[in-house]
């Protein structure tokens, strides 16, 4: 075996590797070089003039016997070679000396491969295939080495059975033609037969002696004139000219073992550069560029080269083709049910459920109802749901579209034109014969509860203690339109409110049907996000995507439509706004054009985007576009977390070595760490559990509460880990370890969280940032700053801030999110108390840490 | 954390906990069970609980449990769980059962643990054997593992087949040949795969055998101990007929793993390569697949067989990687074996990417899976991407181990090389 040798890397060996390349190699990358350039331009094809092409060969076209090495395919073909060549060649140089590298290559080193590969090509297989490129001297080469290392080395093993070294070319030569298709085997093939040859000895005849060429160095004074010229004469000179403290015993040391070492040391040294201390510095940096650009990918969406136009992706759905006929005799029909229903407001829900159901019943739909009652926070969301189906002619009750009207909008006020408005829908679609699949008006008495429970019962997946099961179903759900249409005067425009619960998104395809039908087809604006005004520049843009992240992050349920979507079946909730002289006609051409489009579908929507963030009615971005900054903020947490880990093997002094060996990991401590992060993790479920069971009165208070434990709990755990082991108080290794646990940990969460909540996972991502960058400190000051720093930012303070921002109550606030809890089964919650708050806690408690800077020993203050 | 003496008091508190986090987890969490059980990673298709139900209440009004295509366990299972009450109206008892399976298992790993034959076997004694875990810490590491609870609470009948494997290497690190034989029969009617454990497992029970005995020669302990496997085999299979009439059992239970007809997506890499593929590659495919899976043990044995114990690990390693229908399961028992070689993880070079990677692999895993199936966002490829993360971590873990190991037996060959960097060149 050859000797085992350990070096560290250095750039500096490779530079002055590159700089001490001998003569011959040089000129050779040169010309390969200059080749490729030559081979740029258009008006000469240097390819057609110097390759090996059998056909071509004649008595006036030999040269190109000698040309065809240095012309290469293409640039990668040509790095490749060069590559490959350039080591090989310069041991070769480097043994044999220039002038006979030169000889041998440009005469029988290259022609006689030449030669048998077109006999072979040319007579044998009746071909004519052009070969080009330096491979073939690669091989040759190869087997000259392999010659010499089967001398030295004759055998290797694996397992029991010993292999040959001189076998490996060979090996090299059916994996490159397997992996490279476009390689010339038999090119190769005849490369490695000369090689063979050569390393055997058997072509040493054709060499020039060996005295014409010393006579020829001695006359023209080669080695004095000629930079990184190598001589012929090794035994006097060395492989470098001769050195000056040189005599001549010292000198002479056999080219093959000087060649082995070199490349052992180059591979090493490439393995080596993960033990470089340098590379331990970098990582604080990355992590910051991380954030950086996740920051700044943000904010880069906006603009016309990041975003693209919305399209309408599935064929099928042909929005705005059909000409509707809402509208004539359907207006008064609308007044006599607005009539009706004016008169039940203010009534009970059992009561306005009676009229409503009779005036359905009259229609002739199949009508039943569903009772549900949640509690949270102290409350009782109870109810009862009327709905009816309307049997599609042409279908088969396999498939169902879902119009919903919710007695009260999620802002309490009632759905005065919504309600009427689709009961008129009912009846002017229960005429037409076109439908394919069933319609299920759905009358709920609020916006939140009630579609929920009523989604939840139609896939069997409700609490039958809490929501009862339906009476009457039909097919698999294919979309749903909600109509919240409080506004008494005509309107304007179409506010679409698409944020499903946790974030998720209805297909966009249904979103451009909407915006296409409505704004195209019925010539009326269309909002998003609550942007009234929208003039389609970067503020306005960006306006809108912020507000739409911040709502999918919250996770909230934005209107009735926001229960289906977890289902899988995509919905929007439709809301008429502003002044201008639309009428309920116009809005039922909506909903009857959309219905249309979805009624023409084949298949559930599948094919536009699912993960996409709007910021115009007509532009967005999909995740694959946006992803990367929210998996870059996660990415930073994962590469401080890998950082902080090899930082806690080093040794606690790092000692001056001057030999650069890299210093044994040391043993790492991992009791204390592990404990620190599992019970941070373990006492999460307490505020998890508090915020959504206690009744809504008791929220202010024990929010107050936890704001104040929140601040001291990490001093006391800090205190606590000191003083319970005052004999090993914990040292800056464990601190590195327990922040190392806890960010992986977060960096782990927030990436998976980024599939499934994107803005979330950004928002968490951009506020637990400070955690990469503080850490234990040997001076009170940095301490205290950090552990400011952090409480600035802790889970607790953000949610405070953030309600004093929007002029809301923080009260009203952990109430809204308990009954998301219980009602939606919103997991925002769960992120910020088991995710966030725990990183925070670990972060807290590394920055209370006291350490000495070079000891690692926390000293008794 | 070598850990004092290991008093009785200390064995039935371990034993206790182990047993009360299960039941409180149980009785706690009612729901949890049935979704696990539900789950794509734990439950495959020849081990899930729920397909047992569906073959036990066949078998249980005299219908063949293997019609319909649905169950695909040893029929043995079925007198055993008809003896139980029902599943459903009286779950308890099947809780305590699959408890009970879970704390033998545990048993039998401290056996191996503190025979200490991890750090010297016969032929081999690492030079730093002195830093161990000794059994407690082990069978603890066992117990509490997540992946290990939430096999036992989805109740997959893998853990039958894990725990007949620990006992067989129980056994014949103790010096009872015959009875790691019976134990590995068990294990393979249960599961097929463990006999391809049989030749390391022979010669850890040829090198463990009690020193009374003449030493015979290796070929002639195998031709006495190859036929107590085969014949326990042959009288289980006999069982079985009789059992259900019929050997409809033996393509319906090992004819599924090795032909992959079901192709429930699982934690494993045949699923989505054999839905990907033409019919007429299939029969080619599988038998290279099969043919890889089986090519380790030749290999390892011979190259490792001064220690036969690391070969039923990296095996067992492999296999949870490579086989058919994989599990969690199959990764719980791999994770049991490995801290035995505390005293070589010092050598190993990538723990901690080792652990990111799995961790990483199973929070990713189900949020795909959620992405795929129930939100329709994503698709298969979103699943499959993330078991091929799964299969990298723990090969990752398995090659280091391996080096691990070989990097100790080299030190010892060359004392002047120990703490060093070393290159392959």
């Amino acid at each position: 075996m050859p000797p085992n040798i350990t070096t560290t890397l250095n750039t500096a060996r490779a530079r002055t590797y590159v700089f001490r390349l001998p003569l011959f190699t040089r000129v050779v990358i040169i010309a390969i070089v200059g080749f490729w350039i030559a081979g740029l331009q258009s008006v000469v094809d240097v390819r057609e003039w110097g390759a090996l092409i059998p056909d071509e060969m004649g008595i006036t076209t030999l040269y190109r016997m000698n040309t065809f090495p240095f012309i290469h395919l293409n640039v990668l073909h040509a790095v490749m070679n060069i590559f490959a060549l350039t080591p090989l060649m310069e041991r070769f140089e480097g043994e044999y000396g220039t002038l006979n590298c030169l000889a041998l290559f440009f005469g029988p080193l290259t022609t006689i491969p030449a030669l048998l590969y077109v006999g072979v090509e040319k007579f044998v297989f009746g071909g004519n295939v052009a070969v080009m490129g330096a491979s073939m001297w690669v091989f040759l080469l190869l087997a000259v080495e392999a010659i010499k290392t089967y001398k030295v080395n004759p055998r290797f093993v694996i397992g029991t059975y010993s292999i040959p070294t001189w076998t490996t070319p060979i090996g090299l030569l059916f994996a490159m033609a397997v992996l490279v298709p476009s390689s010339s085997f038999l090119g190769h093939a005849a490369g490695l037969v000369v090689g063979y040859g050569a390393g055997l000895g058997y072509v040493k005849f054709l060499a020039p002696p060996e005295k014409i060429l010393r006579w020829i160095e001695g006359k023209l004074n080669l080695l004095g004139r000629l930079p990184h010229y190598v001589s012929i004469d090794q035994k006097t000179y060395g492989r470098f000219g001769v050195l000056p403290s040189a005599n001549g015993a010292s000198a002479a040391s056999p080219g093959v073992s000087l060649g082995l070492v070199g490349s052992t040391q180059r591979l090493a040294s490439a393995l080596a550069l993960r033990r470089d201390p340098r590379i331990l510095k970098i990582p604080p940096y990355l992590s910051l560029l991380c954030i950086l650009v996740g920051a700044v990918w943000l904010f880069l969406l906006p603009l016309n080269e990041y975003s693209r136009r919305t399209y309408i992706s599935e064929n099928a759905l042909l929005p705005g083709q059909v000409h509707t006929y809402f509208g004539g005799s359907d207006q008064n029909v609308f007044r006599a049910y607005k009539k009706e229903v004016n008169e039940l407001v203010g009534k009970g829900n059992v009561e306005i459920n009676d009229k409503l159901e009779s005036i359905v019943k009259a229609l002739g739909l199949k009508t039943a109802r569903q009772n549900f009652t949640y509690s949270a926070a102290g409350r009782t969301f109870a109810g009862e749901n009327l709905y009816a189906i309307l049997q599609a002619p042409r279908g088969d009750a396999t498939e169902a579209i879902v119009l919903v009207a919710a007695w009260e909008n999620v802002r309490h006020e009632v759905n005065r034109n919504g309600v009427p408005l689709v009961l008129t829908l009912a009846r002017y679609f229960k005429r037409w014969s076109l439908w394919s699949k069933d319609i299920i008006i759905l009358l709920s008495p609020d916006s939140i509860a009630g579609p929920q429970a009523w989604v939840d019962a139609y896939h069997d997946a409700h609490d039958s203690s809490k929501v009862a099961s339906l009476p009457i179903k039909s097919g698999a759900l294919q979309g749903a339109i909600a109509i919240d249409y409080v506004q008494e005067q005509r309107f304007k425009s179409v506010h679409i409110v698409y944020d499903g619960v946790n974030g998720q998104l209805p297909n966009l395809d249904l979103i451009n049907s909407v915006v296409n039908i409505a704004g195209g087809q019925m010539g009326m604006g269309v909002a998003l996000q609550e942007m009234w005004h929208h003039n389609d520049k970067y503020p306005d843009r960006l306006r809108t995507m912020l507000r739409g992240m911040l709502k999918q992050g919250l996770g909230l349920a934005s209107g009735p439509h926001s229960s289906f979507i977890p289902y899988h079946v995509d919905a929007v909730t439709l809301q008429p706004f502003g002044e201008g002289w639309q009428d309920e006609m116009a809005m039922g051409r909506v909903v009857e054009g959309t219905f249309r489009s979805l009624n023409n579908l084949l298949e559930h929507l599948h094919q536009s985007f699912f993960f996409y963030l709007l910021m115009h009615r007509e532009r967005f971005v999909s995740i694959g576009t946006y992803l990367p900054s929210a998996m870059l903020v996660a990415a930073n947490f994962t590469i401080m977390a890998i950082f902080l880990w090899m930082k806690s093997g080093q040794p606690d002094a790092p000692a001056e070595s001057t030999d650069k060996t890299p210093t044994p990991t040391v043993e790492r401590d991992l009791f204390l760490p592990l404990a620190v992060v599992t019970l941070s993790g373990s006492l999460s479920a307490i505020p998890l559990y508090i915020f959504n069971h206690v009744p809504e009165s008791a929220l202010t208070p024990l929010f107050l509460l936890f704001l104040i434990i929140n601040t001291l709990l990490p001093i006391a755990i800090s205190l606590l880990s000191t003083h319970l082991f005052p004999s090993s108080p914990p040292t800056l290794q464990q601190y590195h370890l327990i922040k190392s646990f806890s960010l992986l940990l977060l960096g782990m969460f927030l990436s998976s969280l980024a599939t499934l909540n994107f803005s979330l996972a950004m928002l968490i991502g951009m506020l637990s940032a400070p955690l990469s960058f503080v850490g234990p400190s040997s001076s009170l000051v940095s301490r205290i700053a950090g552990f400011a720093l952090l409480n600035f930012t802790s889970p607790p303070a953000v949610l405070l801030a953030s309600a004093a921002v929007w002029g809301l109550n923080v009260g009203d606030v952990l109430r809204e999110a308990a009954v998301a809890w219980h009602v939606t089964g919103t997991y925002s919650a769960v992120v910020v108390w088991c995710v966030w708050w725990p990183a925070w806690l670990a972060g807290c408690v590394c920055v209370l840490g006291r350490t000495e800077d070079k000891g690692g020993k926390v000293k008794e203050a | 954390m070598n850990g004092g003496k290991v008093t009785v008091g200390r064995t039935a508190a371990l034993y206790a906990g182990a047993a009360v986090l299960r039941l409180a987890i149980f009785t706690l969490l009612p729901d949890l069970p049935d979704l696990l059980t539900g789950r794509v990673e734990v439950s495959t298709p020849v081990t899930s609980f729920k397909r047992l139900q569906e073959g036990l209440f066949l078998y249980n009004h005299n219908v063949s449990p293997y019609d319909g295509g649905v169950y695909h366990q040893a029929p043995l299972f079925l007198p055993l769980f008809s003896l139980l009450p029902n599943a459903l109206s009286y779950p308890i008892f099947t809780y305590l059962l699959y408890i009970a399976i879970d704390l033998l298992s545990a048993g039998a790993l401290w056996k191996t643990a503190d025979s200490g034959e991890a750090g010297s076997s016969a032929l081999f004694t690492s030079p730093r054997r002195q830093r161990r875990w000794n059994g407690f810490v082990i069978a603890a590491i066992f117990l509490f593992n997540p992946f290990t609870v939430a096999t036992c609470l989805g109740r997959s009948t893998s853990v039958f087949t894990t725990c007949a494997i620990l006992h067989a290497i129980a056994k014949a690190v103790s010096g009872a040949p015959f009875g790691a034989m019976v134990a590995l029969a068990f294990a393979s009617y249960l599961s097929m795969y463990p006999l391809l454990l049989l030749p390391p497992l022979l010669l850890l029970c040829y090198d463990r055998q009690r020193t009374e005995r003449v030493k015979k020669p290796v070929i002639s302990f195998a031709a006495t101990h190859v036929p107590v496997v085969f014949g326990v085999l042959g009288l289980l299979f006999g069982m079985s007929y009789l059992i259900t009439g019929s050997w409809e059992f033996l393509p319906s239970t090992y004819g599924v793993q090795l032909t992959l007809s079901d192709l429930t997506p699982n934690v494993g890499l045949w699923w989505y390569f054999f839905i990907e593929m033409f019919d007429s590659f299939r029969s080619f495919f599988l038998a290279v697949f099969w043919l890889h899976l089986s090519c380790y043990v030749g290999g390892l044995s011979v190259r490792i067989r001064r220690q036969p114990l690391v070969v039923l690990t990296l095996l067992l390693g492999i296999f949870a990687i490579f086989k058919p229908y994989p599990s969690i399961s199959d990764t719980s028992l791999f994770l049991a074996m490995v801290p035995l070689y505390r005293h070589v993880f010092p050598l190993m070079r990538y723990s901690f990417v080792i652990a990111a990677v799995i961790m990483y692999a199973s929070f990713l895993g189900p949020a795909f899976y959620y992405l795929w199936i129930y939100a329709g966002s994503g698709n298969a490829n979103f699943f499959y991407a993330i078991t091929l993360v799964w299969g990298l971590g723990q090969s990752l873990l398995v090659c280091d181990l391996m080096f691990a190991v070989l990097r100790d037996e080299w030190e010892l060959e060359r004392p002047e090389m120990a703490g060093k960097e070393i290159k392959q060149i």
